[in-house]
């Protein structure tokens, strides 16, 4: 099996000749932006050096996927928020406390939406890794989801007590915002997408499960439905109250966040989705060595998780070499089994 | 011993059977409740129901029969944030639910601080806060201001993307004597040592504790940095914020 083979086969649950490593959120860091002449913030924003910046995931460090889009403001910006776009040493980010909008009346997708320089960055940096690769290696996009979307749009505090103040309006509003992501992913489906991440932040250190039950459970099953690749769905923080919900949505993945235990997590999805994940990003990647890197990841093949990655997008100082361990691991582990 | 039939508020009190769970936390509250009056239980319940409109019109009302805005806020607002502080940490309630009891509580302490500002009633202390540099997180932040504030210290908010000169110049200015770093991001976590560093070098580092919280940050994280304190969550903080200046409620 090639890499894209090995990761489109675990994401529809089939059998692969190993796990495949994955990071469906971001791989850049300030090393890899050095080795690949594609810093921050211009790997953001030129759709050549994003491609040169997310391909060395499959060139430097050997995983199995190349994902384009390090940040989660390309569609925001689009949409009109201010960003504060940083320098190379840190990741841009919308200005929420500038909200754009405060009722569902002032939703509105621009016209220019798909060719707004943020959104066609990615869609074009999508297009050239498919030519570059082909079918050798999974690309992956990512369209934000409309809670996400409206932490952005809206700040996150008065979309939080929208959310509690007027049901009916905030689902009004995840409904206006949600064509915005079947928008950006349906263009980069067409530019060559084996896949698409799609993080909305419903997580559990904001929300109840009931939250993600009451907003999102069919607002992620239209999209499952709508977007005809699979999806792998990005929640940080503790989710486990949330994936038996998540994993009736018909996305194909949830990219799951070290707040929860491999072999809990497993249990709760119950092989109705697959997992991703779910190496440690502050403790582990940054902060240690090779050793712990491998014992994480042993403890996420030991529990059958479906594709291993580092939880989220991996802090920009993170040495390459912990991140090199992951596939290593991978290889090992399954050698040992074979054995 | 106070026993929670003492408390004449029906609300409160099955409030305190369903999720004060903790014997220390559950003995604390019911002895603050039953020296309550019903009308600031009331104003507590109302609170922690996050109905902003109820706790305006029940502190005013308060006021004009006679209360002292001392009363309204140790017995009535902060008593009703003792709980629901308690119901965050054990995730019974969610940023949601706690962003409209803040609500509320703004609602009472808008009528509170104009007294207390001119009766020179003192905080139990002062901290300045802020997001740190590159970082425009602010969510964990507030929330812990707000609960800063409820416990009755006097906060000084730097807001988001704060460098290291701002939060030394607020803490001189200030004669501030403890503050708080947050970030959300592993990127601008390094900022807190920076920032840590900066107070070394202007020789300021002695006579100011340092707290650090947010998502990513962990105990070993801010020990690494040489952050006096680490607080997981809000009541965390609050906690923290008294042990590092060595200080208790007033009630």
């Amino acid at each position: 099996m090639n890499s894209r083979d090995r990761v489109l086969a675990a994401l529809r649950l089939e059998p692969v000749d190993r796990t495949p490593v994955c990071n469906p959120t971001s791989v850049a860091t300030v090393e890899l932006m050095d080795l690949a002449d594609a810093p921050f913030p211009d790997a953001n924003r030129i759709p050549e050096l994003m491609a040169r910046l997310a391909e060395t995931s499959y060139t430097e460090l050997g995983f199995d996927t190349i994902m384009p889009v390090f940040s989660i403001i390309q569609e925001s910006s689009a949409l009109g928020c201010r960003i504060q776009w940083e320098q190379k040493d840190n990741w841009p980010t919308v200005k929420m406390r500038e909200p754009i909008w405060e009722t569902p009346d002032d939703i509105r997708i621009p016209a220019d939406f798909l060719t707004h320089p943020d959104t066609r960055c990615v869609i074009d940096a999508i297009k050239l890794l498919r030519k570059r690769y082909g079918n050798e290696v999974a690309i992956i996009g990512k369209t934000m989801g409309p809670w996400s979307l409206g932490y952005h749009c809206f700040g996150v505090e008065p979309f939080l007590l929208l959310s509690l103040d007027d049901p009916g309006k905030t689902k009004l509003c995840l409904d206006r915002m949600k064509e915005a992501t079947v928008q950006f992913g349906l263009a980069q489906i067409e530019a060559g997408a084996d896949a698409l991440t799609l993080p909305d932040h419903a997580t559990g250190d904001l929300v109840s499960a009931e939250y993600y039950e009451r907003y999102l459970v069919d607002v992620h099953k239209e999209f499952a439905e709508r977007l005809p690749i699979p999806l792998i769905l990005h929640i940080c923080g503790r989710t486990v109250d949330r994936m038996p919900f998540i994993a009736q949505t018909g996305m194909a993945a949830f990219h799951y966040d070290s707040k929860n235990q491999p072999a809990e997590s497993m249990e709760a999805v119950n092989g109705r989705v697959a997992l991703v994940g779910n190496i440690n990003n502050p403790e582990t990647l940054f902060s240690k060595g090779a050793a712990e890197v491998r014992a994480e990841v042993y403890k996420n093949l030991n529990a059958r998780v479906n594709l291993v990655g580092p939880e989220c997008a991996i802090p920009l100082q993170t040495a390459i070499e912990n991140l090199k361990e992951i596939p290593k691991a991978v290889r090992d582990w399954h050698r040992e089994r074979a054995a | 011993m106070a026993e929670i039939a003492d408390i004449s508020n029906e609300f409160i009190r099955q409030e305190i059977d369903e999720f004060i769970e903790r014997a220390d936390e559950r003995e604390r509250i019911i002895s603050l409740f039953s020296r309550s009056s019903p009308g600031m239980q009331a104003i507590a319940a109302a609170l922690i129901d996050g109905d902003n409109e109820l706790v305006d019109e029940l502190t005013q009302a308060a006021l004009a029969a006679g209360a002292e805005a001392l009363e309204v806020m140790d017995y009535g607002l902060i008593a009703g944030m003792a709980i629901v502080g308690v119901k965050f940490r054990q995730n019974f309630i969610f940023v949601p639910e706690v962003l409209a009891c803040a609500r509320a509580m703004k609602a009472g302490m808008k009528h509170i601080d104009p007294i207390l500002s001119a009766s020179g009633i003192e905080p139990l202390g002062k901290v300045v806060m802020g997001t740190v540099k590159g970082d425009l997180h602010d969510i964990g932040k507030n929330l812990c201001i707000m609960m800063l504030r409820g416990a009755g210290f006097e906060v000084i908010d730097l807001g988001v993307d704060t460098s290291s000169d701002a939060f030394i110049d607020a803490v001189e200015r200030h004669q501030a004597h403890l503050m708080g770093m947050s970030a959300l991001l592993t990127t601008t976590m390094p900022n807190m040592g920076k920032t840590i560093d900066a107070f070394i070098d202007a020789d300021l580092r002695d006579g100011v504790k340092i707290m650090v919280g947010g998502a990513p940050v962990t105990q070993e994280f801010a020990d690494d940095m040489g952050a006096d304190g680490y607080g997981k969550d809000a009541l965390a903080c609050v906690a923290l914020a008294k042990k590092l200046l060595g200080v208790e409620s007033r009630t």
